[in-house]
């Protein structure tokens, strides 16, 4: 086990590579030269090559990307270009928000697709399945947008169950309160495909031998759902989850800015939208690593949930 | 069961608590004419804590230090917070300077090189950790020290052109630092001599009647040194922790969400006295505000909300009293020019004023095929000048929340002047007879070529956003009617400035919105030597540049007014851009906002208001 997770770590290093050169080219030919901006509207020549040189970008490419390689090694990124607020500061201090809104959102969201996919997938075929599946369907064809706007309307303004937006200094009332509308808009746009997914993933279980031979030896019903099936079904919906958490980093873009929620997926626009490229790397570069790291997870989850699985 | 509207709601709950509050005073009264008198203790008149005003910024600020601060929405904060020797008149129209910490308007010497500034006694700074407990009062070594942070190549102030090239002995500190790479900010400045603690001479190297509005900018705030040395970063700038003597102190702040300000107890005493302008609201102002010290409320809470939609919602549903309307959100509450019915029902206020800037449309002068002063190329403008329909831009682009502008000094700002007529209107049956004229001949395709029989191809830039998709359409529909071929292209803001400033675009819709509201701020766009700063298309007419540089050495008046209309008479005959229009700025208020009015310079209006607690 040891021996192949030190493998899987050192696997992880060329990604890292490319992840970072990727990055560095991509900002360097697309992203624009941010001096431009910060130089402001009456500037000269000389006051932009003076920027440019406080933030280092007018060091040759080779220069430029060994900084970058040991920011990435110290994990320190500097600060923000715009603000002059440290990166990890922003990283910090925008992750909660994000994570108060998703982690609920994906513990609640997974439940409730588990749940109902085992339903209906015991009923396959039946009105109930059908109704369901077509709902899905709908739900899925509406983008996001909608939901917001519309949920925002009716349920924040017309309705006013909910504030139309807004963000409190306290866990509980950034849960309850401001947190409650865009979790329930995010559950109505992320249940029904999870739902579908993890139906497919129960109906190749449902058919298997074991069913059958379970049911023969008289396990009830229930017990065949939650226990036999559930855990053969396990694997597949394992690694839709956990390929989906380290999404949890980059927040929810639209949710946050829709319902002004201090998060890190508005950060990543404000970044872009000012060409800040310390706060694009690092987030990029963290969520890589997350990536990297869930994968690894979700591999040694295998084993624990399936004992037949053997890491090699 | 019958719905209720949440305003109806509150109406009721209102009425409820009025009868309530009606109650309890006839009842507090009765107990005040049988129980013994105790002593009160009195409330101050100003800075109340229950009064909060709740408003909002569509774009994220980025933090409050006057010297470093970028963007519109961290000044206004600074704005807030910090205080310059001069600030503006809320209500006068063209923009009036007054005096904020100075005590008087400056006096100015014979030759227009020497500026006397005094300071009023008894200003003092909100108390901080940097100043180990003691009160510290304002001097004038503050704007001193506070102007040499702009000139500190570390900082890389934006603001370097406000000072640049203006005071004697500044530009060589600043040129002796970039040397050395330390800025003495000990060294005395011939040019800013301080005379004692409360008065400030300033040596100009040449005159400059523009300075108390340059004073007047919001990155002149004067800053405490003991502040900045604490709390400054590797690059010399602090921007979370603003300590100034202004109306409010920074109190919570989540970056990019929420800024709470609480009003400075200590702020020194400030009556509201303004004169009426030829505003007929402004009389109504007047009467509700005349006398009150300032600030009345006492705590501000803004909110970044960047959406339309969510900004527009949390207005209605009462989350937030101040709002600025822009263009697009314009059809969801107004009908034409005014507030639809359900607002005015519900008491909704309106501020609307023009903005002071000019949107213009430029074409590169250096260009081969577009530039240059020959008469056919001036020909080929013209005629492009004159198919372009402005209003039905404004009507397609802003919802018809702009005006068109004759002039290339807009309304509000000293210089304008209302009766001034272009010489170039759209007409673009003329301009088709120009091109025929100057041998622009048209194609089987339907598109001219050069006279040569060279193609004819403009490329008309534009931002990728929806915006600059609009205005590339009517543009196009412009182009197409005289027959010139018109390629979109559309590119990121910072990718436009910078091949902007290389003088790489061939036309672009440029709007500049006045850095202090004088003429000069206008004309300098067109000024040879701005070429590769804010000179966008690149225009050297030496006849203009001759004329603005007279024009620079002259106070506001007539005979300067005089020389602008030559100059833009000049630029109408070079065709060198095309004037466009000015956009309306809207703000919304709630019912309970009393005085409010946009002004078109001060980015923030909350020490001039009040809050009526009982709405």
């Amino acid at each position: 086990m040891t021996a192949y997770i030190l493998r899987r770590l050192w696997q992880m290093a060329p990604t890292m590579l490319g992840v970072i050169l990727l990055v560095f080219f991509l900002f360097n030919w697309v992203g624009g030269d941010p001096a431009y901006i910060l130089a402001g509207k009456m500037s000269n020549a000389e006051q932009i090559a003076n920027i440019r040189t406080q933030l280092g970008i007018d060091q040759p490419y080779y220069v430029q990307l060994w900084i970058f390689i040991k920011q990435i090694v110290t994990f320190n990124f500097g600060n923000s270009w715009s603000t002059g607020e440290a990166v990890s500061s922003i990283i910090g201090t925008r992750l909660g928000p994000s994570l108060t809104v998703l982690i609920p959102l994906t513990i609640i969201e997974t439940l409730i697709a588990i749940a109902l996919a085992l339903a209906i997938a015991f009923k396959r075929g039946s009105l109930t399945d059908r109704s369901v599946m077509i709902a899905c369907t709908v739900g899925m064809s509406v983008s996001i947008l909608v939901y917001i706007i519309v949920g925002q309307y009716f349920f924040a303004y017309k309705l006013g169950m909910f504030p139309v937006q807004g963000w409190g200094n306290h866990f509980a009332e950034n849960l309850f309160k401001y947190s409650a509308l865009p979790i329930l808009i995010a559950l109505a746009v992320g249940v029904a495909p999870n739902l579908r997914l993890f139906r497919t993933f129960v109906l190749d279980e449902v058919n298997q031998d074991y069913v059958r031979t379970a049911r023969a030896k008289g396990v009830s019903e229930s017990r065949v759902k939650w226990v036999h099936v559930l855990r053969n079904a396990s694997i597949p919906i394992i690694t839709h989850v956990m390929s989906n958490l380290p999404a949890l980093l980059i927040g929810a873009f639209l949710i946050e800015r829709f319902f002004s929620i201090p998060g890190i997926g508005r950060e990543v626009i404000l970044a872009v939208e000012r060409s800040d490229f310390p706060v694009i790397k690092a987030i990029t570069v963290y969520v890589a690593a997350a990536t990297m790291f869930f994968n690894l997870l979700t591999d040694l989850l295998y084993q624990a949930v399936d004992p037949r699985v053997q890491l090699k | 069961m019958k719905s209720t509207h949440p305003y109806q709601r509150d109406r009721a709950l209102r009425k409820l608590s009025r009868t309530g509050m009606a109650i309890c005073l006839t009842l507090a009264g009765l107990a005040a004419t049988t129980l013994p008198m105790h002593a009160h203790a009195a409330k101050p008149d100003f800075a109340d804590p229950e009064k909060v005003l709740r408003t909002i910024f569509p774009v994220a600020e980025t933090g409050f230090d006057p010297a470093a601060t970028r963007d519109l929405y961290s000044n206004a904060i600074n704005e807030a917070i910090f205080e310059r020797l001069f600030t503006y008149d809320y209500l006068a129209s063209p923009a009036k300077i007054i005096p904020k910490t100075a005590d008087g308007m400056p006096e100015i010497s014979a030759d227009g090189k020497t500026y006397t500034i005094k300071l009023k006694k008894g200003i003092y700074f909100t108390p901080d950790a940097a100043f180990n407990g003691k009160k510290r009062e304002l001097t004038v070594d503050d704007y001193v020290y506070s102007f040499k942070r702009i000139m500190d190549p570390k900082i890389a102030s934006t603001h370097v052109w406000l000072l640049e090239d203006k005071i004697t002995g500044l530009d060589q500190l600043a040129a002796q630092a970039k040397k050395s790479g330390k800025f003495d900010y000990s060294a005395k400045v011939p040019g800013l001599e301080v005379v004692d603690k409360y008065t400030l001479r300033i040596h100009l190297t040449r005159p400059d009647f523009n300075l108390p509005m340059i004073l007047a900018y919001t990155a002149m705030s004067a800053v405490a040194r003991e502040v900045i040395e604490k709390y400054q970063d590797a690059q010399g700038v602090a921007m979370a922790n603003p300590v100034g003597t202004g109306p409010f102190k920074l109190t919570e702040w989540v970056r990019g969400s929420k800024m709470i300000l609480d009003a400075n107890p200590d702020f020194h005493k400030t009556i509201w006295d303004f004169q009426a302008s030829a505003d007929p609201n402004d009389q109504k102002i007047i009467a509700a505000m005349k006398g009150k010290r300032m600030p009345q409320i006492g705590r501000v809470v803004v909110n970044v909300i960047l959406e339309d939609q969510s900004r527009l919602l949390a207005f209605q549903k009462d989350e937030i009293d101040l709002f600025q309307l822009y263009g697009g959100l314009a059809p969801q509450v107004l009908n034409g020019p005014d507030l639809k019915p359900e607002f005015v029902k519900r008491g909704i206020q309106m501020s609307r004023i023009i903005d002071p800037e000019l949107t213009v449309y430029y074409w590169n002068m250096r260009d081969p095929v577009f530039g240059g002063l020959s008469k056919e190329k001036i020909a080929l403008r013209r005629a492009m000048s004159m198919a372009h329909n402005v209003e039905e831009e404004i009507r397609i682009v802003d919802n018809g929340h702009a005006i068109p502008l004759q002039y290339p000094i807009p309304p509000g700002v000293v210089g304008h002047d209302p009766n001034y007529k272009s010489s170039i209107q759209y007409n673009p049956a003329a301009a088709n007879a120009l091109l025929d004229k100057f041998g622009y001949k048209k194609g089987k395709d339907g598109y001219r070529t050069m006279p040569d029989g060279s193609p004819l191809e403009i490329v008309h830039t534009a931002q990728t956003e929806s915006r600059g998709h609009l205005q590339a359409e009517v543009w196009k529909k412009s182009y197409d009617g005289i027959g010139i071929k018109m390629r979109a292209e559309f590119r990121p803001f910072a990718e436009i400035l910078k091949a902007e400033k290389q003088c790489q675009l061939l036309q672009r819709i440029s709007p500049w919105i006045a850095d202090y509201p004088d003429g000069d701020n206008f004309m300098q766009l067109f000024y040879g030597k701005n070429i590769h700063m804010n000179n966008n298309g690149c225009v050297a007419i030496p006849e203009y540049d001759k004329l603005y540089e007279q024009s620079q050495k002259m106070a506001p008046g007539p005979e300067r007014d005089l020389l602008y209309h030559k100059m833009t008479r000049i630029m109408e005959l070079y065709a060198a851009q095309r004037l466009g229009y000015a956009r309306h700025r809207m703000m919304l208020s709630q019912p309970r906002v009393i005085g409010h009015k946009k002004h078109p310079i001060m980015h923030i209006e909350w020490l001039q208001i009040d809050i009526d607690k009982n709405k």
